[in-house]
């Protein structure tokens, strides 16, 4: 059995955990440079504003009073993700972080009897201990998991173990809404009269083959209850921009945390220049190796300082962070990066000049690119899109919450 | 959840060191003050409504939000909208928070008004003047 676990508007109930004042009013969460809405509160929602409207549209129903607004405060976020996870790694087998607010758990065979009570446990742990309201739905496997998990989210427990026979719920579910099959398919899978999660599941192999290829029969495959998502496979969806792999072997030094870190960045990086996206930071993680699977998650939060996808910024930013990660005579499991605060920029800029450049050319590219920078001063040699001369912007965030759980001078003041 | 140094002996070709068997990690603040880091959040005082609690103007609390309070806890909860530091009371007069400090009010939960409890506050750090 295979859980989904997710933040309920994430980003708003972080923001809500440290100011009250919030509760129960319309707030949404702004995106980099405070463009516009990326995670809205439910009173937001019931006004009827979608996702992503521009922020310039509602600064009058933010000066009457009506609406508030915080920018994005990764720092804060990324903090609050990573308790999480670790709560999960208490309660469960195995966690892999699939964004900054989902994580697939693996339950402990003891939650067998009552998967329901197990999550109801866990979601008011974390509620409790982080202030988060979460989702949960367990399935077969994670494609129905992700299903399980949006019926969850709607109860008022917030969790949902699917039934043995899923074919009600997938009769009901428009298929677009299947994770993996996305907005790329609808069009085709209409010709061929797959409306619903359910008519996916039951076509045959050949007709999905022929539409989708072998990734979209892996998603009716799982529709069926055969897992065939590996964690591997994230790396092809647009929707979380991570990468990890667990280690052969368990690895002991520093040189092999840091270099598997710097591959999965350069991996993820590519992967946001295909699609033609910026992150505003990335969570770091290592999980100690422990005999009988899980193993502490030791994590850190990175943000840029400005949004990018350029792999040696990147990896400027993230080095010290990595080096924080290692603790001499640790057996070490698995690494992995999440990015966070994903946008399309606003500007045309140049770094899809590497798109088309493989991996290992492209970490050759930026090999030669630190050394030269090693021999001959920071900054010599940098890629175009980092803008010619110093470099004067950042990140507008003008409406800022204080990072409380990762800066001394930003604490909670309490009376 | 930040990692913590440990140290292991190191392999020395010759004689064995005598110290080697001795070897501890060293003391960490964090090891005994933060049991569940998870749940732990660190938060500034203002004022000095808690004085008599010992607790003063810019004092640092660690708290404790997996703990529930019980009578007589010195507990965060949130009154109005803003954190406040009070001791936990619960008894036949009903639910109050209850300042360390004569020239403060009691603040009186009103009968169906559900605590905004933050966490329990489990250690008071206090840094002397010229330390900060």
């Amino acid at each position: 059995m295979i859980g989904l676990v997710d933040g309920n508007n994430f980003f708003v109930s972080c923001e809500r955990v440290f100011n009250r004042r919030l509760v129960g009013r319309p707030v949404a969460v702004l995106s980099n440079n405070d463009g516009c809405c990326i995670s809205r509160s439910n009173e937001f929602k019931a006004l009827g504003i979608p996702m992503g409207t521009p922020y310039f549209q509602l600064k009058g129903r933010e000066a009457s009073g009506e609406l508030c607004f915080c920018s994005s405060n990764y720092e804060l976020y990324g903090d609050m993700s990573r308790r999480i996870i670790s709560i999960l790694r208490e309660e469960a087998v195995d966690v892999e972080q699939y964004s900054i607010d989902e994580a697939f758990i693996f339950p402990p065979t003891t939650a067998a009897a009552d998967y329901v009570a197990y999550g109801r446990r866990v979601r008011a742990k974390i509620l409790r201990w982080v202030g988060i309201p979460c989702g949960i739905g367990f399935a077969p496997t994670k494609t129905l998991a992700k299903i399980a998990n949006h019926i969850g989210k709607k109860r008022p427990d917030g969790v949902f173990l699917m039934p043995d026979d899923p074919t009600e719920i997938l009769s009901a579910l428009p298929v677009q809404e299947v994770w993996g099959v996305g907005r790329r398919l609808p069009l085709k899978l209409r010709a061929e009269r797959i409306l619903t999660a359910r008519q996916l599941r039951d076509a045959p192999d050949a007709t999905i083959r022929s539409i989708g290829g072998v990734t979209l029969l892996r998603t009716a495959m799982e529709l069926r209850g055969v897992p065939c998502h590996e964690e591997r496979d994230y790396d092809t969806d647009p929707d979380s921009i991570s990468c990890s792999r667990s280690f052969g072997e368990p690895a002991t030094t520093a040189e092999a945390l840091a270099e598997s870190l710097a591959a999965y960045t350069a991996q993820a990086a590519a992967k946001l220049r295909r699609h033609g996206l910026l992150a505003a930071g990335c969570n770091i993680y290592a999980q100690v190796f422990a005999s009988g699977g899980g193993g502490e998650f030791l994590g850190r939060t990175v943000v840029f300082p400005a949004p990018t996808d350029a792999t040696n910024e990147m990896l400027r930013a993230i080095r010290e962070e990595v080096n924080a990660l290692y603790i001499e005579g640790t057996r070490y499991r698995k690494t992995g990066i999440v990015f966070f605060g994903l946008e399309k920029p606003g500007t045309p800029h140049q770094t899809d000049l590497f798109d088309d450049t493989p991996p290992a050319e492209q970490s050759r590219l930026y090999a030669a690119v630190d050394a030269l920078n090693a021999r001959y001063g920071k900054a010599k040699v940098f890629s175009a899109a980092q803008g010619l001369g110093a470099r004067s912007w950042h990140m507008k965030r003008q409406k800022l919450s204080a990072r409380p759980t990762t800066r001394w001078d930003e604490l909670m003041t309490v009376t | 959840m930040s990692p913590k140094a440990r140290v292991s002996g190191s392999v020395v070709a010759g004689f064995p060191s005598p110290a080697e068997q001795y070897q501890e990690p060293p003391l960490d603040l964090n090891e005994l003050l933060v049991k569940r880091p998870a749940a732990t959040y660190f938060v500034r005082v203002e004022g000095d409504s808690m004085v008599g609690a010992g607790i003063r103007d810019g004092d640092l609390l660690v708290v404790d939000r997996s703990l529930r309070p019980a009578d007589g806890d010195v507990i965060i909860a949130s009154v109005d909208g803003d954190f406040t530091v009070k001791t936990y009371r619960r008894d036949k007069s009903g639910l109050r928070l209850e300042p360390a400090n004569p020239n403060y009010p009691v603040i009186r939960l009103r009968a169906g008004q559900e605590l905004d409890y933050f966490g329990k506050v489990t250690s008071c750090i206090h840094r002397f003047a010229g330390n900060r």
